[in-house]
């Protein structure tokens, strides 16, 4: 025979996670239901928490201490709980067989109707489950079909379907003692790389990657030594999250003996994908997790990522965007891929977006950055010749000024007259003048 | 005659003009462009990366690591080049050497970039030994090794060595310049290690290129 309880928050709607821990503790069979509502099967329990009304009494006393204020109530359905729960004081239980006349009362609202059906009952002048329940089956599926003879039954207290277990979801963390403590790296990096293949094996097990990795490192004296870090791409190779934790140990390492560490992973599932045959290759998620680590700790985050042109007439307005190259997943995986990965420019506002076109011959402009100072000769307000710290020499051809301003309504306004200019070796260049001083701002190559 | 798949341009190339020369440039080898200033060996490898990240219609070219020794990479030149920006991962290495030739041995071992260019203007030719060592990081792989620089170093193991040389710069007006329209450069097989080198189909006799670059304005 089966019996169901429902727990109803009366207070504090959005903590159902405690609710659900409360009811997990007294039924190994769990439902969440909508917002402060859930159902466990108390079928069975009497062995372990006596009758009904005593399980009911200590769902509400083991929720109390938890600082939830419920109402229980107990029946042969998910419908007739909830009602019993709704519509009874503290606590109600329905006895075996009694569904139907506890519900006979309850509004029709208490079910979960479509619009339309409610609509139609509203119109034949239904108020109460008592009222459906009695209509005739047949007729009722002549008008309503197959929804309304399923809401009658759930109006008559019958309820067929099972419950849809809940299950807390599972944590990824494993730890490991050190008896002896460690006093280097290497060995910690070592145990860590235990762990990673622990947590990696129960991740692909479950068809997850890891998306970011915490570790906790219990230091001599009480003190503990914490860090996190979150990969290009989520990872399930041990060597790979192996070589991500070792370099980030190596740029902050623990300072003091390791005596226990901990490596807790976030989990997110990866939708299996095959690369296409005609696309061109590239770079594989963990071997460009791993480069892009390496090239971080070589040149620094903000020297490397992908050239974006910044929404500006400033000379040389670039910034340098996150380097996502497309996934395979195709468009709905790419989305997904450019909210983990931030797909945000620093720096600035990307203009256009992608940029692509037909390949031109374009003449490349060398940028000096920053622009390398210049003494500049002037003849009629021309310049002649050119002296700096990259080039020097008598310039034989030029063109100019190419006059340029902007940010003239901010704090930073920027003003700058742009030569070509020709110099006697032959060197192509572009002179700038900001105002104020001459500096070199580019070669032509 | 079959071509060699070593020599041969991905498909969609023209066999002709530049498009002939970008084809030249094998996988898994080690190449080189050098050349003075305003020589247009940036231009040239601009027009490589744009041939490359949009070489394929669709879901895009492949994709191109650019080691810049200088930091002097202008990403407006690339785009109106017709690179696309979001398929290349710019690496600044801020004028240092080692930095720069650490960066490129990562990238070259990365399996999956099409192209990775190593620029490194003035900061020298790369050291013979580190040579050897992007050479062997690159063997064996799709992807395309270019150290650009301003000289070639006897004994590099390069198995293409492209020399970039000025003709002349190309400006409009007539009496008096009123803009700086291009540059004329000449482009010459300087070594090659391949044993058929051109993909042209019409004669391998071709050694030199002459191009003309326009300036974006």
């Amino acid at each position: 025979m089966t019996r169901i309880a429902c727990l109803l928050l009366t207070n504090a709607p959005e903590l159902p996670g405690a609710l659900l821990q409360v009811a997990l503790a007294h039924s190994p069979r769990v439902e969440e239901a909508d917002a402060g509502c859930v159902y466990l099967d108390a079928s069975g329990l009497q062995g372990l928490f006596g009758d009904e009304p005593h399980l009911a009494e200590r769902l509400r006393d083991a929720a109390a201490a938890a600082g939830l204020a419920i109402r229980v109530g107990v029946a042969a359905s998910r419908t007739g709980a909830l009602a019993a729960a709704r519509l009874g004081s503290g606590v109600t239980v329905v006895e075996p067989g009694g569904d139907a006349a506890a519900l006979a009362t309850a509004p029709l609202s208490l079910l979960a109707l479509s619009e339309d059906l409610a609509t139609r009952l509203a119109r034949w002048g239904l108020c109460t489950l008592g009222e459906l329940a009695a209509l005739p089956t047949a007729g009722l599926f002549e008008r309503a079909g197959a929804e309304g003879v399923r809401v009658q039954r759930l109006a008559r207290g019958e309820d067929p379907r099972p419950l849809a277990s809940w299950r807390p979801a599972p944590a990824f963390e494993e730890s490991v003692e050190c008896e002896w403590g460690l006093e280097t790296l290497e060995p910690v990096v070592e145990r860590l790389g235990e762990l990673a293949a622990r947590v990696c094996g129960r991740l692909g097990a479950r068809g997850l990657a890891a998306d970011g990795f915490e570790w906790v490192c219990r230091l001599a004296a009480g003190r503990a030594h914490e860090g996190a870090l979150t990969p290009a791409v989520p990872l399930t190779e041990p060597a790979a999250v192996t070589g991500l934790l070792r370099l980030a140990l190596e740029a902050r390492p623990p300072r003091g003996i390791v005596l226990g560490l901990t490596l807790r992973v976030r989990p997110v599932r990866m939708a299996p994908a095959q690369e296409s045959l005609t696309d061109p290759s590239r770079p594989s998620p963990r071997f460009l997790a791993a480069t892009m680590n390496r090239l971080v700790a070589l040149v620094g985050a903000d020297r490397i990522g992908a050239p974006a042109l910044l929404d500006s007439h400033r000379p040389d307005a670039v910034g340098l965007g996150t380097y996502a190259p497309p996934s395979p997943l195709g468009g709905e995986g790419r989305e997904r891929d450019e909210v983990m990965r931030g797909g945000v420019v620093r720096g600035g506002v990307m203009r256009g977006g992608v940029v692509r076109g037909d390949a031109n011959p374009i003449l490349a402009l060398r940028r000096l950055r920053p622009p390398a100072p210049a003494a500049v000769t002037l003849a009629s307000g021309r310049p002649v010749a050119v002296r700096s710290s990259r080039l020097a020499g008598r310039i034989v051809a030029g063109v100019g000024p190419w006059r340029s301003s902007g940010d003239w309504w901010t704090a930073h306004p920027w003003l700058q007259d742009e030569w070509d200019v020709e110099l006697a070796d032959g060197t192509l260049c572009r002179l700038a003048h900001d105002g104020s001083a001459w500096h070199l701002a580019g070669i032509y190559d | 005659m079959a071509i060699p798949i070593e020599s041969s341009p991905p498909p969609g190339w023209e066999r002709e003009g530049i498009d002939g020369l970008l084809g030249l440039f094998p996988p898994g080898r080690l190449s080189e462009i050098v050349g003075p200033r305003s020589s247009g060996a940036s231009s040239l490898l601009l027009a490589l990366i744009a041939r490359i990240t949009t070489s394929r219609s669709g879901e895009g070219g492949g994709q191109v690591a650019f080691v810049d020794g200088m930091d002097a990479l202008d990403p407006t030149s690339s785009a109106a080049a017709g690179a696309d920006l979001s398929a290349l991962l710019w690496v600044r290495c801020g004028g240092r050497l080692r930095v720069a030739l650490s960066a490129a041995d990562l990238l070259a071992r990365c399996p999956g970039f099409a192209l990775v260019v190593l620029d490194l203007d003035d900061l020298g030719p790369v050291p013979a030994s580190a040579a050897i060592r992007l050479q062997r990081a690159v063997e064996g792989s799709d992807t395309i090794l270019i150290v650009r620089s301003e000289r070639h170093r006897e004994g590099s193991p390069a198995s293409l060595v492209l020399a970039t040389r000025r003709l002349g710069p190309q400006w409009m007006g007539l009496r008096q310049l009123t803009r700086l329209a291009g540059l004329r450069s000449e482009v010459s097989i300087s070594r090659s290690r391949l044993h058929a080198l051109s993909p042209l189909g019409r004669g391998q006799e071709e050694e030199s290129w002459t191009l003309d670059w326009t300036l974006n304005q």
